[in-house]
């Protein structure tokens, strides 16, 4: 399985992940390049969007494509932390506790609906998120690399549910939006399904690997190499730093934002084959760094404004560095 | 009018006490007067609703509150002759309703509709009767200062039924089954068929209890006034003393039909007129209405308040303001009871002013909710003063480039000669197709945005061109060549060659 040696084969490859998973799933192809950069710069992402959109399509394309493991968690209101990271059970025949490894433990975790779980077990995923490990009865299990969580979450039918807890949503690299796809790549995905090109169960066996996680380790490396000029760096910080201080928002981002910010941005001027970040880069993904990072004032929520419109303006409002 | 046989005592009171005398009469009639107002309205407004819900249109509502001075009509005629012991039934209501209805009313519904002081004012059309000329003499009257409130307690009234009604709601939605998961926003602001008829007979049921109290307090304060103008009190006292006098006279002339043998001819008082034709009756009103006659003398002085007696004389600026300004405004002091002497007009063209600003301020931004733009033209972008940092401004801006750019070539200044050309390039570009330019706006955002905008104006290509040779000098840190630049500037110079050539 072929892995990038230079910053130049490390883009070609991005892009042909992005190419092979947007056949997949069509008409989304923003989702599609957000979620490839977040798992490049090795974080987690939170997937919103109302149901049928593709969401678990996508991460089992990312399965095939990467070659890496997958699993996918139905969150329920009864779920316990238990039935994620697994639990030590009793085995009669050996007369000796027995590690039964939950769902959690593989390289892409699809958790879905995260938000219809008590906080209690989406507090369990906490530490698998952060540090990469599982502690089950006093013992901590690494988690192989590369390893991502992918949550989702429906914007509709929130009776029943419990929001995430911010120091859980600080933990997702981004966040991003699913919406229906235009009516072009919509009549495109029939037509395919009509006429028999993709099945209609949305299959991936026709996908073919392009890398595996060692050549995904291997990109996320090089993104180290990408260079950021100091006075974009200085520009990352001051959309962070505006947050915190702006019209409309009650809370802003943590420092951990402005690291999200950078390494994203890397990623993004490696997707896009440069192996510089641009002030541009910055903002292309100021927003799904952002998003559910950040607070609105009752004020603004009573305005019927969005964090998307509050983040539209900041971009705006904070002035672009200048060599 | 027989005064002496009001319920009530006629006494000259403010204007709140004659409120309060108006809640007294609504209390000690409530009854009657809430079936009036159901006999006459239930129908019509069951009507309504049908109407509404049958065409899913909130007009037959709108038309349903439009008609209420009709609707108070029977209640003030019921009002008028109860106070003076006379209660009239249901079915001499129905019988006499061209009388007292009509006078007026196409006046009611149309331009005098959205009166404040309907209340007051209805009386002066149905009891008075007064046509023509005669109803402006008659509101310019009763309308003068004191003022009688009539329009604040229209206000205070519409409040308490608004009030009301959303308890009414709050308290329907509280009641509702949670199984039917119905959101407390849905249910206030939904404007679905069901909440506008909920809403709507929540509003009703209200007003069976605010229009006859609403109608009598109205009235109440027409008695007060007439009360003030026309000495009702000072007549029914004068009766009285004539009363007992007349008492006195029967049991005077008794005993001196006893004594008469010895007393001298008994005196024989001059009689009384008993009475007056009305239009002496109607001078005698307008005299008491002038302003001579007026029982109210307002004088008005200015002074400040909490002012140090020590402190210089020498006034502020805003002292001396305030004081050119009042002392403008002074024509109307002596008539006005307003502590500040502001005339009425002045008042009335604010309130006007700000009035049609907001209703132009919400028709704005009910016209950008709904996405029409009329014939307002398309605002055109400012042309911007800065990209990315980078002063396009006219003056900041070499008049040869060509020379400008060599020169920086000469002292091995790339950057400098790249940032002259981007600079030149953009200006030129932005002033020829303006495009919204925010602060935050980057170099490639720019030109992403005229691509978009003006794809195939002459000149993008080779800013783009441009666009990618300054990124990677500025943010990469690889300066471009020396002959790039030069390429770059030839390019540029051609198109505009070309241009001005076609231009």
């Amino acid at each position: 399985m072929s892995q990038p040696n230079t910053l130049q084969e490390a883009a070609a490859l991005a892009s042909d992940i992005e190419q092979r998973l947007n056949q997949a799933l069509i008409g989304q192809q923003q989702v599609v390049r957000e979620v490839l950069i977040a798992l490049i710069a090795g974080g987690h992402v939170l997937i919103e969007g109302v149901p049928g959109l593709g969401k678990t399509l996508l991460v089992r394309s990312l399965g095939k494509v990467l070659e890496l493991d997958f699993n996918r968690i139905q969150f329920t209101p009864d779920l316990m932390p238990t039935d994620v990271t697994g639990h030590a059970m009793y085995d009669q025949k050996t007369e000796q506790f027995r590690i039964r490894r939950g769902p959690a433990f593989t390289q892409l975790l699809l958790a879905d609906e995260i938000n219809r779980a008590p906080a209690k077990t989406q507090a369990a995923l906490l530490e698998v998120m952060q540090e990469r490990q599982i502690t089950i009865e006093g013992k901590a299990f690494s988690l192989d690399e590369p390893y991502m969580v992918l949550a989702t979450q429906n914007p509709l039918d929130q009776e029943g549910t419990y929001p995430l807890p911010e120091a859980e949503l600080d933990r997702f690299l981004f966040k991003v939006m699913i919406d229906y796809p235009d009516h072009n790549d919509e009549t495109t995905l029939v037509n395919m399904v009509l006429d028999g090109t993709i099945r209609a169960s949305l299959d991936v066996d026709s996908l073919t690997p392009a890398t595996d996680g060692a050549g995904l380790l291997a990109m996320r490396k090089l993104c180290d190499s990408v260079l950021i000029d100091a006075e974009v760096l200085d520009y990352a910080l001051r959309i962070v730093r505006t947050t915190r201080d702006f019209s409309g928002l009650s809370h802003g981002a943590s420092p951990r934002a402005s690291i999200a910010l950078a390494r994203a941005a890397r990623v993004q001027a490696l997707v896009e084959g440069r192996d510089f970040v641009t002030p541009d880069d910055i903002q292309q993904v100021a927003r799904p760094v952002l998003r559910h990072r950040i607070q609105l004032s009752a004020d603004a929520e009573i305005e019927g404004q969005t964090p998307e419109t509050v983040l539209g303006r900041l971009l705006e409002q904070v002035e672009a560095p200048r060599q | 009018m027989e005064l002496e046989k009001a319920s009530a005592r006629l006494a000259p009171r403010s204007p709140w006490q004659a409120v309060d005398l108006g809640s007294q009469m609504f209390r000690r009639w409530a009854w009657p007067t809430v079936r009036i107002w159901l006999a006459f309205t239930l129908l019509p407004f069951l009507l309504t609703l049908a109407a509404t819900s049958s065409f899913e249109s909130f007009w037959p509502l709108v038309l349903f509150w439009w008609l209420k001075p009709a609707w108070e009509r029977p209640l003030l005629a019921w009002y008028s002759h109860a106070l003076f012991a006379e209660e009239l039934t249901l079915k001499e209501l129905f019988k006499r309703w061209r009388h007292y209805a009509l006078p007026g009313l196409m006046a009611q519904l149309t331009w005098r509709r959205l009166s404040p002081a309907r209340s007051f004012n209805t009386a002066i059309w149905q009891l008075e009767g007064a046509r023509g000329d005669q109803v402006g003499l008659r509101h310019r009257i009763l309308h003068r200062a004191p003022s009688n409130r009539a329009g604040m307690l229209t206000i205070v009234l519409f409040h308490i039924e608004q009030f009301m009604a959303y308890g009414m709601m709050a308290l329907l939605y509280m009641l509702i089954p949670w199984q039917f998961n119905l959101e407390f926003s849905d249910w206030f602001f939904e404007q679905g068929i069901l909440q506008t008829l909920v809403a709507s007979t929540c509003l009703y049921l209200v007003l069976c209890v605010t229009e006859p109290l609403y109608v009598a307090c109205g009235f109440a304060l027409y008695l007060n006034k007439r009360t003030w103008l026309e000495g009702w009190d000072l007549q029914l006292g004068l009766t009285r003393i004539g009363k007992r006098r007349r008492s006195g006279t029967v049991a005077a002339v008794l005993l001196l039909a006893l004594l008469a043998p010895v007393l001298p001819e008994p005196a024989s008082a001059e009689p009384t007129p008993k009475h007056k034709t009305n239009t002496e009756q109607q001078q005698v009103i307008e005299l008491l209405a002038g302003e001579d006659y007026m029982p109210f003398e307002t004088r008005t002085s200015r002074e400040w308040k909490n002012r140090d007696e020590d402190a210089s004389e020498e006034s502020s600026w805003w002292e001396i303001f305030w004081e050119a300004f009042f002392d403008s405004t002074d024509d109307g002091a002596e008539r006005s009871s307003k502590p500040l002497n502001i005339p009425d007009t002045l008042i009335w063209v604010v309130f006007w002013a700000l009035f049609a600003a907001i209703v132009l301020w919400l028709l704005m931004k009910v016209a950008s909710q709904i996405g029409f733009s009329g014939p307002i033209r398309k605002r055109k972008h400012a042309i911007p003063t800065h990209v990315a940092g980078l002063d396009i401004r006219h003056h900041s801006l070499p008049d040869d480039l060509e020379q400008a750019v060599n020169s920086a070539l000469e002292e091995n200044d790339i950057r400098t000669a790249l940032s002259l050309l981007l600079r030149v390039s953009l200006a030129t570009l932005l002033r020829e197709y303006p495009v919204a330019l925010a602060a935050g706006s980057t170099e490639q955002h720019c030109l992403r945005t005229l691509q978009r905008e003006h794809g195939q104006a002459s000149g993008i290509e080779v800013l783009k061109q441009v666009v990618n040779a300054w990124v990677r000098t500025a943010w990469a840190h690889r300066p471009v060549s020396e002959g790039d630049v030069r390429e770059l500037l030839a390019q540029w110079q051609s198109v505009r060659f070309v241009e001005v050539e076609h231009g």
